[in-house]
């Protein structure tokens, strides 16, 4: 109990962001924003082979271009950096080796083959047109189908077969249940590759004191402490020289969240030229040779009974990482997560799969806002939604007759994660209460007669959330998360420094985690300040991802501030002449309960713990600063869960679908800020979306990538996103400090299941089809209007 | 040999002169040149709208535009809405309100859109902010909050001039 917040003021509370002014006034400083004295300019010669071999790289010219300084290739580094490796502990795993500079051969297009370093990028860019690469090309693997041919090339050498990683589950007992069932369905779907896209691509400064012998990389990332520690064992360079700062970043969504060779490489760059050195990626890197996310293919067979339970699902995965093992996380855990994730929040008992981490000669795939879960909810919720279809039920009874029920948590699926806590069938009667779901089935059936094709769709899905060192573990990576860890210092004024090892991109920290820091010290919000990003001035943590720092930062700030709470407390019970236990802060005051009258305030205490000696206790050591970590119990996380319905229309002839409503009833536990949870899944919403219509990195056969520009890769913009009604519960966790939940990725997960549920529900008006694939451009939706049509002309 | 060419123009209400090499983007000279680092670029393709600034009254992509076309021009960043946070503009203090921004890198050219259109069109519909902004992304918060602190600032905007 002592670490429950016990007069919440601020914890709960619609607070505005303490952090927003100095972006506002255009003040707040990202990494291009930073310029050091002397500083010069990379830009990075990539490869526009898909695969082929380098047979030379000729910088003659370049090094000609006035302004030029150096050019350096993969040849130029060897011995002075590791080359990237990350991999997963797993059986059978096949290890790929990221170079920092491909030396010998490419893998896929916008592979770095070399740096020109200039008086400023123009001329770097200059530069970088005039190195001559020879490539000799060799075969492309441009999808999953040519990587698992017989008589594929091999991506890497020495491998048996162009899998990273193949595994397999079982549990119940799946044969059985197909004998038994009423009816069984073999579906083939297809989530397609996009991305996060964060509007600041990525980028980097190094510098290198000679004197100090210090590396210092400002870098766009959300795990300042990890990079720092992967360059000091890649670099050989002892850690305590190394420092790594995140300034505020742009936007991560998980595809700031690895180490990066462009980051290694402008470190050597800054050692070999001995200035600083920047690099700003290009949005046409950005999106060929920042990590790509999702591309998943499942093929899947569903067993159900005749009252539409599911009894028993086998399911095939197959996931297009691309050509590398991303660090930290390894190409094992985008299909590893959709095989322990795929049978969703239902009562499956009975489950069969295997997984194929393919590699292809494309970017590497990473972690992006839902990991895998995106990919494993569309599959799962189109198999509700197909029995449904099957059965002729209500795709909400399917639901509601397969969810875990309330008297069962906490509840153990089949693959072995532990739900905690839930509210999965309240949370679907809320939605379809807000959503006036049965009004919206008459609206649609008025439609229909009018010859318009409007179609409700619905996801329901968990999001595992906090999850520490058990769950990271169990994924086989060689970097676990487990704790994160706050530093919270009070000077002598009584005020707060919250320092935390996470970063802070948006997710509106600085305001969330000081309300739980005041909240516990009963100061006000303004007498704390939350800083992060510098590795020099921040305890070492994991970083921002997976919808963590809530449960995991905000469970250290509690703990650390009740130390100095708890030193407080020793010291005005010397002052006060009562014992600790007859104390409570009220209003920045420690008191004597029940004599309120008899108290001291807390900047007094703060005052004479640094500059008043005499007045300590004896076994009071001066100065008021406590660090803490908290790795959330049970270490496989909490969960959130969600509901969501959409309302779409879809035009047969030009085949654009278009939102009209977007109901979602979020549960994440006891929230710290709703403004800022609803922000989140807004946010999270719109980025599903344009995973469900927009959004897709098209390769071709060659391995060419084609999406290169904003006017190809579709973003979601102001007319694309729909007015979305948010409506929330709050069923506590009951393992975390304060029953707080994380969130943040949940909002991205269903969108691509709940809008191709209601793109094939609109499409019942023409005929019956089911839409198995994301995104649903117009070309695609004209596809299944086609089908939709043929297949009713058939009948 | 790079040739510059020496350009003035009107930043902020500031008369700037400036030798810009004729490749250099607005977008550049506005952040290298003259340190006004708010303005920020996030595709260099004329898309995404973060680079957005005020052109004589017009909103421009400073990524589409050369430094040397400001010759004779008057250029509003987003430094020249305010120099504090003590003293913001109704627009921004409406995106604070209303959390209209999370990273906060499309949020200079955001403000500066809903300033220009707000200029043009004092009580525009939900369907008109969409459109009148339509040219600016965003990629952290669905937009949502971003229409609410439109309406609100022209609510502020109105009452204040009443």
């Amino acid at each position: 109990m002592s670490e429950m917040t016990l007069q919440p003021k601020l914890f709960g509370a619609r607070v505005k962001r303490v952090e927003d002014p100095r972006f506002l006034i255009g003040k707040a400083r990202y990494v291009d924003d930073i310029v050091r004295p002397d500083m010069l300019h990379a830009a990075f010669v990539r490869s526009h082979m898909a695969h082929a071999d380098i047979a030379s790289v000729d910088a003659t010219e370049a090094l000609a271009v006035p302004g030029v300084h150096a050019v350096v290739t993969g040849a130029d580094i060897v011995g002075q950096t590791q080359d990237l490796r990350a991999d997963s502990r797993y059986d059978g795993w096949q290890t790929s080796i990221t170079p920092i500079l491909a030396n010998d051969r490419v893998r896929f297009v916008g592979e770095m083959v070399a740096a020109v370093v200039a008086e400023d990028r123009y001329v770097a860019e200059d530069g970088g047109e005039m190195v001559s690469v020879d490539f000799e090309p060799r075969e492309p693997v441009a999808s999953i189908e040519a990587a698992l041919r017989d008589d594929a090339p091999m991506l890497h050498d020495g491998w048996k077969d162009n899998c990273f990683i193949k595994r397999q589950f079982e549990g119940g007992d799946p044969d059985g249940a197909f004998r038994e069932a009423y009816g069984t369905l073999d579906l083939d779907l297809r989530n397609n590759r996009y991305s996060g896209i964060p509007m600041e691509t990525r980028g980097c400064v190094a510098e290198y004191d000679v004197g100090t012998e210090q590396l210092t990389l400002w870098t766009s990332t959300q795990m300042p402490h990890i990079i720092r520690t992967s360059l000091a064992d890649l670099l050989g360079l002892p850690e305590h020289q190394i420092r790594v700062v995140s300034p505020e970043v742009g936007g991560g969504f998980g595809i700031k969240g690895q180490l990066y060779p462009e980051e290694v490489a402008v470190s050597l760059l800054a050692i070999r030229t001995g200035r600083p050195v920047k690099w700003i990626e290009d949005r046409q890197e950005h999106l060929m040779a920042s990590i790509h996310a999702r591309e998943h293919h499942h093929r899947i067979e569903v067993a159900y009974a005749e009252d539409g339970r599911v009894l028993a699902l086998r399911a095939k995965i197959y996931v297009d990482c691309g050509a590398y093992s991303v660090f930290p996380w390894t190409a094992a855990m985008e299909a590893g997560m959709a095989m322990g994730n795929l049978p969703g929040p239902y009562r499956i008992r009975h489950y069969e799969a295997e997984n194929y981490s393919v590699a292809t000669n494309k970017s590497p795939l990473g972690p992006y806002r839902g990991v895998a879960r995106p990919a494993a909810v569309f599959s799962i919720e189109r198999v509700m939604d197909e029995v449904a279809a099957a059965l002729g039920m209500d795709p909400f009874e399917v639901r509601r007759r397969n969810v875990i029920r309330p008297d069962e948590f906490p509840y153990q699926t089949v693959t072995g994660l532990n739900i905690d806590s839930g509210s999965f069938i309240e949370s679907m009667d809320k939605v379809c209460e807000m959503a006036d779901y049965e009004g919206l089935r008459r609206m649609q059936e008025e439609a229909r007669k009018e010859g318009r094709c409007i179609g409700i769709g619905t996801g329901i899905y968990t999001e595992q959330t906090g999850h520490t060192h058990q769950e990271f573990a169990k994924r086989g990576v060689q970097v676990v998360p487990g704790y994160d860890a706050i530093m919270v210092r009070m000077d002598p004024s009584g005020k707060v420094l919250v320092q935390a090892g996470a970063h802070n991109h948006g997710q509106g920290h600085e305001t969330t985690i000081a309300q739980v820091v005041a909240d516990q010290l009963t100061i006000p919000l303004e007498d704390v300040r939350y800083v992060y990003g510098d590795t020099m001035s921040t305890p070492y943590g994991t970083g921002t991802f997976a919808s963590r720092t809530a449960v995991l930062s905000g469970g250290a700030a509690v703990r650390a501030t009740v130390r100095i709470r708890d030193r407080l407390f020793q010291f005005a019970s010397h002052v006060l002449e009562v014992g600790p236990d007859d104390l409570e802060l009220h209003e920045g005051k420690v008191r004597v309960k029940g004599a309120p009258q008899l108290n001291v305030p807390i900047r007094d205490l703060a005052r004479w713990a640094y500059h008043r000696s005499e007045k300590l206790p004896e076994n009071m050591e001066a100065a008021l600063e406590a660090v803490a970590t908290y790795d959330a119990p049970p270490g496989t996380g909490t969960f959130t869960n969600a509901a969501q319905i959409a309302l779409v229309e879809v035009d047969p002839e030009t085949g654009k679908v278009e939102i009209l409503k977007y109901f979602v009833v979020e549960d994440c536990g006891r929230m710290i800020n709703p403004l800022v949870v609803e922000g989140q899944i807004h946010g999270g919403l719109a980025q599903g979306i344009g995973g469900a219509l927009y959004e897709e990195l098209v390769y071709d056969s060659e391995g060419q990538l084609l999406t290169t520009t904003f006017l190809d890769y579709l973003l979601p913009g102001f007319g694309d996103i729909p007015p979305i009604e948010i409506e929330h519960l709050e069923t506590p966790s009951p393992f975390t400090i304060n029953g707080v939940k994380g969130m943040g990725e949940g909002g991205a997960i269903a969108p691509p299941a709940v809008i191709a549920g209601a793109v094939e529900d609109a499409l019942r008006a023409l005929g019956s089809v089911f839409v198995n694939e994301v995104p649903l451009t117009p070309g695609r939706v004209r596809g299944f209007v086609e089908s939709a049509r043929s297949k009713a002309g058939d009948g | 040999m790079i040739c510059k060419r020496r350009t003035s123009f009107t930043v902020n209400g500031m008369q700037k002169t400036v030798e810009i090499e004729g490749r250099k983007l607005l977008s550049d000279v506005l952040r290298q040149d003259l340190r006004l680092t708010g303005t920020h670029v996030g595709c260099e393709h004329g898309v995404c709208g973060a680079c957005t600034v005020i052109m004589d009254g017009k909103t421009v992509r400073s990524c589409l535009t050369f430094g040397v076309q400001a010759e004779g021009a008057k250029i509003e960043t987003i430094e020249g809405l305010a120099d504090t946070p003590k003293n913001l503009h109704p627009v921004q203090r409406a995106f604070w309100e209303k959390h209209g921004l999370q990273c906060g890198f499309c949020t200079p050219g955001m403000v500066l859109a809903a300033k220009a259109l707000l200029e043009e069109n004092p009580d525009p519909t939900e369907e008109e902010i969409r459109e009148g902004m339509g040219g600016n992304i965003c990629r952290c918060t669905g937009y949502v909050f971003i229409v609410d602190s439109v309406k609100a600032a022209a609510e502020a905007m109105q009452s204040e001039g009443a």
